[in-house]
């Protein structure tokens, strides 16, 4: 019999709340986290808000946060995020073999330094000149950057620094598949715990482009909502006049682990990780397929591994990005893989109100998933104010909803047309 | 496991490197000790303390990719390039036109890092942006920098643009990931393809890593935190993996793809096998002390079920740093002692970062085919703190079938990885 995957530990740091329980209550509540860019002075970039992580300590922590002073904010929370989850589950105390505990991290791109970049580019560039003297630039990037803050830089210190942290000294891996890294985290953590190869995998993603660069790339590609006058609104995942997503950020991350081995120890038994699918459109480099190709196998075959039916299913944290695109095939895929038990499935998009943390937006959404089964309760999708006729689903709008749910599904799609959906269900014997 | 796992066996290689982008070429170049290192040429590195590295001679993506495709160009960095026109490589010498396997029956796993941005993309931005060529005014950059930025700008340079773009030239509709878990980014791409056709999602998996490390903004970065060879007068010379006068690495560039397909479904289609995967494990060695390394080792000979005398030589990343040579050395004679030769690719071409695990394993996966091991460049007096045997000199003949590559990071996430030469036995 295939060994089974089980959730002892969650943790995260998100705009809506630096805990499950936090995050949890606020997207019962309704409450937005949208607000204008603090990060950097964003006022005439074409998009001036975003939802952010606030009053964010790492030494609330960590005793030795010092340490990481050099570290992105990648690294950071992270961090915070697993010391979360592992207190969790019972596995902080470092004692004994660690070798067959792991990381799986979904994470973005190391933090380049933006105001270096550009006034060493700037200085090698003469005036009226579209192209920079690159001998020029290297020397005077090279006398700017700060090396100690390059080398955390690098794309395997997130997820070094988690398993050097915590003494997770078994397998790893890290991943950046965009919007649908951390849910591929999670997917491929379980098949690691599956194959044999780990016993816990501390699974998850952590990331913030709320960033000059990180803004500048998806305001030209026009990504990104514009309602500078009305940000808490701008993100209206399945609403008629919804104009692009709302960029977000944090970490969360999750204690999978073999249920025996959990047993044996007695740890308790959050949900069951139970199916997982993972698709590529091969389609187009920023559009998802029209009619859901992709995403329509990915769910069809996360329900197939959980052994489940469509009907099995009682709630969908859907990607829902609030943009033309996306909200429209996510709605044809739910309708072609659920049939008619899709007009009677409550969909809503945690978006709405967290925005879209990217790397790490579908852990905090499967974070959300796993609550709902726990609670009974069903967080809204807000701001869904005028129907589209291409959405015409039960997307929770505006309240929270009780209802029973004992399997959940929660689909995650990146750019570049990778799609991932997750199944966790109520944890039976 | 009850049941036997399905096999996965290596029926393609596409390589675009400092010593040759066919894989004859390369393989030729190995034999013959060619090094790859030499002045960079992309740009001007003439400000850098290290100005040495090996580059790709002469590589055009416009002149190589599918004509199809070539519109597609004006959306990828030169990382990206790389990565698809290696894919296309690995595709067209495994014999896999597309269309020829089921969209849903094949996936890929790429290895891939932020590309660093053309700085000429940003070039008219940042002059406008930054009056006094020092500091940069955010509230300029948002109004008058940003129109000047072209829009696909993001799309040129994140990692998973190569998967992305082989997905939708080839059709590949399974399982796209892509790792980034640094230099051992390619290694982990090749255990998660090969767990993905051991669980039967698919059949064939395309496995790649690339990067391209040679342009202002990671060549500046790396002089500051990573120990560069001193040697820029001597490239050829300048990266000596365990010797007693190793004085650092140099970068390089490059792309190294395979295509990893289950065994019945190769002899299905009569692929020709280059080597087979037979084991790995991945597993960190926190603080880079050796036993660590060791351990995951000892876990990825286990997952074979071979012992360390049925190993032919084990293929190190030796990038010639001086403390990561050393760590690498102890991990390795833990488990090896001075019993097994080490080969180490590197010095040919220098770190290709998310490019260099497959690098570095092809290498190995020709050796085993072609049953001969070729040896160690630059490596002449062993180093005292390396206690293990390095092949130098003129290529030997393969003895055994097993050949095991190990590659890690700076925070010791180690990765050991097992192939074995084929025999249809």
């Amino acid at each position: 019999m295939r060994r089974r995957v089980v959730i002892t530990g969650m943790g995260v740091i998100t705009p809506l709340g630096h805990s499950p329980a936090e995050l949890f209550a606020s997207v019962v509540a309704g409450r937005s986290a949208v607000g204008p860019i603090v990060h950097f002075d964003a006022r005439t970039f074409p998009t001036t808000f975003a939802s952010q992580v606030s009053d964010f300590d790492l030494a609330k922590y960590l005793p030795d946060a010092a340490k990481f002073r050099n570290c992105g904010v990648n690294t950071k929370y992270a961090l915070a995020a697993g010391k979360q989850a592992l207190a969790d589950a019972g596995l902080l105390e470092i004692k004994g073999d660690r070798s067959r505990m792991g990381v799986y991290l979904g994470s973005g791109e190391g933090q380049e330094n933006f105001e270096v970049l550009t006034s060493s580019t700037a200085k090698a560039t003469a005036a009226g000149e579209r192209t920079a003297n690159l001998r020029e630039a290297a020397g005077w990037l090279f006398k700017r950057l700060n090396g100690p803050q390059e080398a955390e830089a690098e794309m395997y210190a997130p997820s070094g620094y988690l398993a050097d942290t915590f003494a997770l000294d078994g397998p790893f891996a890290s991943c950046q598949t965009a919007c649908a890294a951390s849910s591929q985290a999670l997917g491929e953590a379980g098949e690691m715990i599956r194959t044999g190869e780990a016993d816990v995998m501390l699974a998850g993603g952590s990331h913030s482009m709320i960033t000059p660069t990180g803004i500048s790339g998806f305001n030209r590609l026009t990504a990104l909502s514009q309602r500078n006058d009305s940000p808490k609104t701008a993100s209206r995942p399945f609403d008629l006049t919804r104009d692009g997503f709302v960029i977000g950020e944090g970490a969360g991350l999750m204690v999978l682990e073999e249920l025996e081995h959990a047993k044996a120890r007695g740890a308790n038994i959050i949900a069951e990780l139970s199916g997982y699918g993972s698709t590529a459109d091969a389609y187009r480099m920023t559009d998802p397929h029209p009619q859901g190709k992709g995403a329509i196998r990915c769910m069809a075959d996360a329900l197939t591994d959980a052994k489940l039916n469509p009907t099995d299913i009682g709630y969908i944290n859907a990607h829902g990005t609030s943009t033309q695109a996306n909200d429209a095939a996510e709605t044809a895929a739910i309708k072609s893989v659920f049939c008619d038990h899709a007009y009677k499935l409550p969909v809503s998009s945690s978006k709405s109100m967290l925005g879209h943390l990217i790397a790490a937006a579908g852990v905090a959404e499967l974070v959300i998933s796993v609550m709902v089964i726990q609670k009974g309760v069903i967080p809204p999708t807000i701001n869904l104010e005028t129907p589209d006729p291409a959405c015409d689903l039960d997307y929770v709008p505006h309240h929270a909803r009780e209802a029973r749910a004992r399997h959940v599904l929660s689909n995650s799609f990146g750019f570049g047309g990778q799609n991932i959906a997750l199944v966790v269900s109520a944890f039976r014997g | 496991m009850v049941s036997t796992p399905r096999r996965t066996v290596l029926t393609g290689l596409g390589v675009l490197s400092p010593i040759g982008s066919t894989t004859d070429a390369f393989w030729d170049a190995l034999v013959a000790s060619v090094c790859g290192v030499r002045t960079v040429s992309l740009f001007d590195a003439y400000e850098l303390p290290c100005r040495i590295a090996g580059e790709v001679p002469g590589f055009s993506a416009k002149g190589m990719i599918d004509k199809s495709y070539r519109r597609s160009l004006n959306a990828m960095a030169r990382t990206v390039e790389l990565g698809v026109i290696g894919s296309q490589l690995a595709m067209q010498n495994a014999g896999i036109a597309k269309g020829t396997v089921p969209p849903a029956r094949i996936g890929i796993e790429f290895a891939s890092l932020m590309g660093a941005t053309d700085l000429n993309d940003m070039a008219a931005a940042s002059k406008l942006s930054s009056p006094d060529d020092e500091t940069v005014s955010h509230a300029l950059w948002g109004s008058i920098g940003l129109p000047e930025i072209t829009p696909l700008w993001m799309l040129k340079y994140l990692p998973n643009m190569p998967a992305c773009h082989t997905t939708i030239l080839y059709d590949i509709q399974g399982p796209s990931n892509t790792q980034i878990p640094g230099d051992t980014s390619g290694l982990v791409a090749l255990f998660e393809a090969a767990r993905i056709l051991r669980r039967g999602t698919t059949d064939v998996m395309v496995v790649g890593g690339s990067e391209a490390r040679i342009n202002p903004i990671t060549l500046s970065r790396h002089n500051l935190f990573v120990e560069l060879s001193k040697r820029n007068d001597d490239p050829a010379h300048a990266v000596r993996p365990f010797d007693a006068a190793r004085d650092g690495t140099v970068l390089g560039e490059g792309s190294a793809v395979f295509a990893l397909e289950e065994l019945e479904h190769a002899r299905g289609r009569n692929a020709t096998i280059l080597g087979e995967l037979v084991g790995w494990s991945a597993g960190v060695d926190r603080g880079k002390k050796g036993p660590g390394l060791a351990r995951v080792i000892r876990n990825a000979l286990a997952s074979a079920n071979i012992q360390p005398s049925d190993v032919d030589h084990v293929n190190a990343h030796g990038t010639g740093t001086t403390a990561g040579d050393a760590f690498e050395a102890r991990g390795i004679a833990e488990v090896f002692g001075r019993d097994v030769p080490v080969f180490a690719p590197l010095s040919r071409f220098g770190n290709l970062g998310a490019a260099s695990g497959l690098m570095e394993l092809a290498g190995s996966v020709l050796a085993l085919k072609h049953g001969l091991l070729p040896g160690t460049l630059n490596h002449e007096k062993l180093a005292a703190d390396c206690p293990i045997s390095v092949h130098t000199g003129a290529p030997r003949p393969v003895t055994k079938p097993y050949a095991v590559k190990v590659t890690y990071t700076d925070l010791g996430q180690c990765a050991a990885a097992v192939v074995k030469r084929w025999s249809d036995a």
